[in-house]
């Protein structure tokens, strides 16, 4: 037998990856694996809390509260989106300074988030010895090996710093409630600027730019297309050889950029606002505010964003009923599971759609990759975000689970620069909040960019209470089921087509959870639920 | 060390990764403590981890510390439906490593009291490992103890301060477990015996009972605990001696304290009107006077304090 060839026809399995170290409780994923690529995926979050309904009814100053502990990771997200909400709900003035400090405490929570999530949470996970045979591998272990790897250890460590600069204005990270409708609470001091400026510098010299970028952010910020990256990384040994290098580098030759393209339709609900152009916080300014901009891009054509335009599904979501509704409609009456399951309801993640005009209600990945490419939309104002790099590359190599990771750590250089202007424009003389007049009712609409993608909260105060409260978040965009139109959510989506080498270890589907990021899996678990027995439908033929 | 979350935001996990005196790499690499298994840090997944569970349940990998984060989701109507591990209601998961740890650590509101999402009308039916917010009980149990025969070591705080957790699992590594004196709601004396208020930079207006009169630029001088609800005096924590992120506090920022150390927080169940505001009697008199004092000494205290209070008391402290 001088030649044996293994061939695997319509082999079948269903796989059931078990994850731990999500953000808002467990994720599950089921996929049809064939012939070693991925043909269909479920995505199924596995925990319930209700904090909607714990809002209902309660102080409308609650949501500062209790938002930001929906999540411990992007909490300074929710407590910006949710303030906002309040701004609009009661009409207050937000005198700049208050506006500037809000800017920069949401920056430095997800410039912190960068350095975290890549080495603890993604990184570890190409150290796996599936890739052992690379030529790279023992680079990259070396340095990001989880608890030992020469740069973990800098790059976790680091990750420290950033949110000192939010516990200056904010007094702590995680969980501050600093921001309330009106401003802020703090009034910074002299040395409040001086030392947050120091320990940005801190964090550029000592992580960002010896260790990831290898070169100055304003050179990699000089790169606007796929080629320029490419040239980029052969102009200098140091950029070869950093951090970012050899993840481009080891991404291609892993293949990390050949697969997760998703569903190629991207919302940003937008961030940071100018600190003169939304002294008056209303829903229909806010566009218009944004410095990094909100919009929805449907793989071919640029729209403008509109919070009356989201929906959410619940038909498959383990919620009474079925149908889609508008978040100020929203309604969270959550069923049994076991009692879902049997009306084919399958996870606790409701379904965000997008009613694009002429088109209807569509799923829509949200996170860096999707700012990115909306901060490639033309006709930017001269106060905001043009950036035409991502628009670029997803046009020339397309989406890929490797892009969107780029398009996270990309955005480390563009927050640490706007963090330095915000800081310098910060006048220690003037207000840092005006006292707003609490309104018995009102309906608001707050967003923002948390680090991994567009967080919304929509209120209703009645009679000086909560009426009804209802929390949109970048996990419930991503990881979202499929709607009453069959429709898969943008995860589900980006499963498909992933290979799995090997269905006992599918580390690759891990990769392309992670680089939706660290809301998802973490860590997963396997095993082949019925392959061997009920889905006996593979074959192995010897040749 | 095995780490664990149940109805958790994880915002315990990332105050503990902000630890600095040790870090977290140090408290694995230096102190030696083997992380068996945390699920945001670790890199073992899916079989690994199911084996594991399974060793240390069947007593082949002894367990020395369960640390749990979150609360104990038992809804809907006890089955534990709304938070499934390995297809497996969590709960269950929980009670076995409690049984097989020689330390059972909460880490947490909502592990040790059950926190938000344990507040009314606590759709997940959550709750704390050995409380309930005050009342003792919880998912474990009042008789509960872990091996070593002591009961759940409870570290509040929404999140935990990252020292509180890093100290508390350094004095189990290096043999000074004896010396963690618990008071009586299972906390570390040593973080929990002062309250937010000692160390606070108000002090001085608080003393002679001179108020933040609004945010922003009034917190430049004043003490929040008259007009916004800061709960400092009343609140045993350590976030004025221990600073936050090195740097700071909620209070010396401006933001008031809110009591998160303490099992009845969030309090009133963030009942309309009592969000950043003071309750009070008569128009004047906080209903809450600081612990180990009564409203009559207080007030008593307070007019003197404010008929002899010197210029300063006035004046920003906190110059730009």
């Amino acid at each position: 037998m001088n030649k044996q060839e293994t061939m695997f026809k319509s082999q079948k399995m269903e796989v059931k990856v078990h994850s731990l170290g999500r953000v808002e409780g467990d994720l599950d994923v089921k996929v049809i694996v064939e012939d070693g690529v991925v043909v269909d995926a479920w995505t199924e979050a596995t925990m319930f809390r209700g904090f909607e309904m714990i809002l209902k009814g309660k102080d409308p100053l609650a949501g500062l509260i209790v938002t930001p502990r929906i999540c411990g990771i992007c909490g300074g997200s929710h407590l910006t989106k949710a303030v906002y909400a309040l701004d609009t709900a009661w009409g207050t003035e937000v005198p700049p300074n208050a506006t500037l400090i809000r800017n920069i405490a949401q920056a430095a929570e997800t410039i912190q988030s960068i350095p975290r999530w890549f080495y603890a949470l993604f990184a570890i996970g190409l150290t796996h010895q599936n890739y052992a045979s690379s030529k790279l591998y023992d680079e990259v272990v070396r340095r990001w090996a989880p608890f030992e790897g020469e740069h973990y250890e800098i790059g976790v460590t680091v990750s420290a710093k950033p949110v000192e600069i939010y516990a200056i204005f904010g007094g702590q990270w995680p969980h501050s409630s600093f921001m309330v409708p009106g401003g802020v609470v703090s009034a910074p001091s002299l040395s409040d600027i001086t030392r947050s400026i120091s320990i940005l510098e801190y964090y550029r010299e000592n992580w960002l730019e010896k260790i990831f970028l290898g070169s100055s952010v304003e050179r990699w910020l000089e790169n606007k297309t796929w080629a320029d990256v490419l040239a980029w990384l052969d102009e200098k040994p140091e950029h070869r050889d950093s951090d970012l290098g050899l993840f481009i580098r080891y991404g291609m030759e892993i293949g990390l950029d050949k697969y997760g393209a998703g569903p190629g339709r991207y919302l940003a609900a937008g961030n940071f606002f100018h600190p003169q152009k939304y002294r008056y916080p209303t829903i229909e300014g806010r566009n218009e505010a944004l410095i990094a901009r909100s919009g929805v891009f449907d793989g071919e054509e640029y729209h403008d964003f509109d919070q009356a335009r989201v929906r959410e599904d619940h038909t498959h979501s383990f919620y009474r009923g079925s149908g889609s509704l508008h978040p100020f409609e929203g309604v969270t009456e959550p069923v049994d599971p076991v009692e879902g399951q049997k009306e084919g309801k399958y996870t606790f993640a409701k379904a965000p759609r997008y009613d694009l005009p002429g088109v209807g209600e569509i799923p829509m990945e949200v996170g860096p990759l999707a700012r990115q490419v909306m901060a490639g939309r033309p006709g930017a104002e001269k106060w905001q975000d043009y950036d035409p790099l991502f628009l670029n590359i997803i046009k020339e190599v397309g989406p890929s689970a490797m892009v969107r990771v780029l398009a996270r750590v990309h955005e480390a250089a563009k927050y640490y620069l706007r963090m330095h202007e915000w800081l310098k424009q910060i006048d220690l003389n003037e207000k840092f909040y005006i006292k707003p007049k609490e309104l018995p009712e009102g309906r608001g609409f707050g967003a923002t960019e948390a680090a991994r993608g567009a967080l919304a909260d929509w209120i209703h105060i009645k009679d000086g209470k909560i009426e009804n409260y209802q929390v949109v978040t970048p996990t419930a965009w991503n990881i979202s089921p499929r709607d009453r139109h069959g429709q898969r959510g943008p995860i589900e989506t980006a499963m498909i087509g992933v290979p799995v080498r090997n269905p006992e270890d599918p580390v690759e589907l891990a990769h392309l959870a992670q680089s939706y990021d660290s809301c998802l899996v973490c860590t997963v678990h396997a095993y082949d639920a019925k392959s061997h027995k009920e889905l006996a439908k593979y074959e192995v033929i010897k040749i | 060390m095995l780490w664990m979350h149940g109805g958790a935001c994880n915002g315990n996990t990332q105050s503990f990764l902000n630890a600095e005196e040790p870090t977290v790499i140090d408290l694995i690499t230096d102190f030696g403590i083997n992380i068996l298994y945390h699920h945001s840090l670790s890199m073992e997944f899916g079989d690994q981890v199911h084996r594991l569970f399974d060793q240390i349940l069947n007593d082949e990998v002894p367990l020395d510390i369960f640390v749990f984060e979150g609360t104990v989701i038992q809804g809907p109507n006890g089955t534990g439906h709304y938070d499934m591990l390995f297809d497996r209601p969590k709960k269950d998961w929980i009670l076995e490593f409690a049984k097989k740890a020689q330390y059972v650590v909460a880490v947490g509101d909502c592990a040790c009291w059950g926190g938000i999402p344990a507040t009314k009308p606590n759709p997940s039916e959550s709750t704390g490992l050995q409380y309930l917010k005050e009342e003792r009980g919880g998912f474990l149990g009042s008789h509960f103890r872990s091996k070593a025969g002591l009961p759940v070591i409870n570290i509040p705080g929404c999140p935990i301060h990252p020292d509180w957790v890093s100290q508390v699992l350094v004095a189990v590594a290096t043999g000074r477990v004896g010396d963690v004196q618990l008071d009586d709601l299972q906390r570390p004396q040593t973080f929990f015996k002062t309250f937010t208020h000692s160390g606070c930079t108000r002090n001085q207006f608080f003393e002679w009972k001179e108020p933040v009169e609004e945010f922003g630029q009034g917190t430049r001088k004043g003490c929040l605990f008259y007009e916004q609800g800061c709960r400092g005096p009343m609140t045993r924590s350590s976030c004025n001696r221990i600073l936050w992120n090195r740097q700071s506090s909620k209070t010396r920022a401006g933001m008031p304290c809110i009591g998160c150390t303490e099992p009845q927080f969030p309090y009133f169940d963030l009942a309309p009107g009592t969000v950043f505001k003071t309750q009070k009697v008569l128009g004047s008199i906080p209903k809450e006077v600081p612990t180990g004092t009564d409203p009559l000494s207080y007030s008593v205290n307070a007019a003197m304090a404010r008929t002899v209070a010197p210029k300063l008391a006035k004046e920003d402290m906190f110059v730009p």
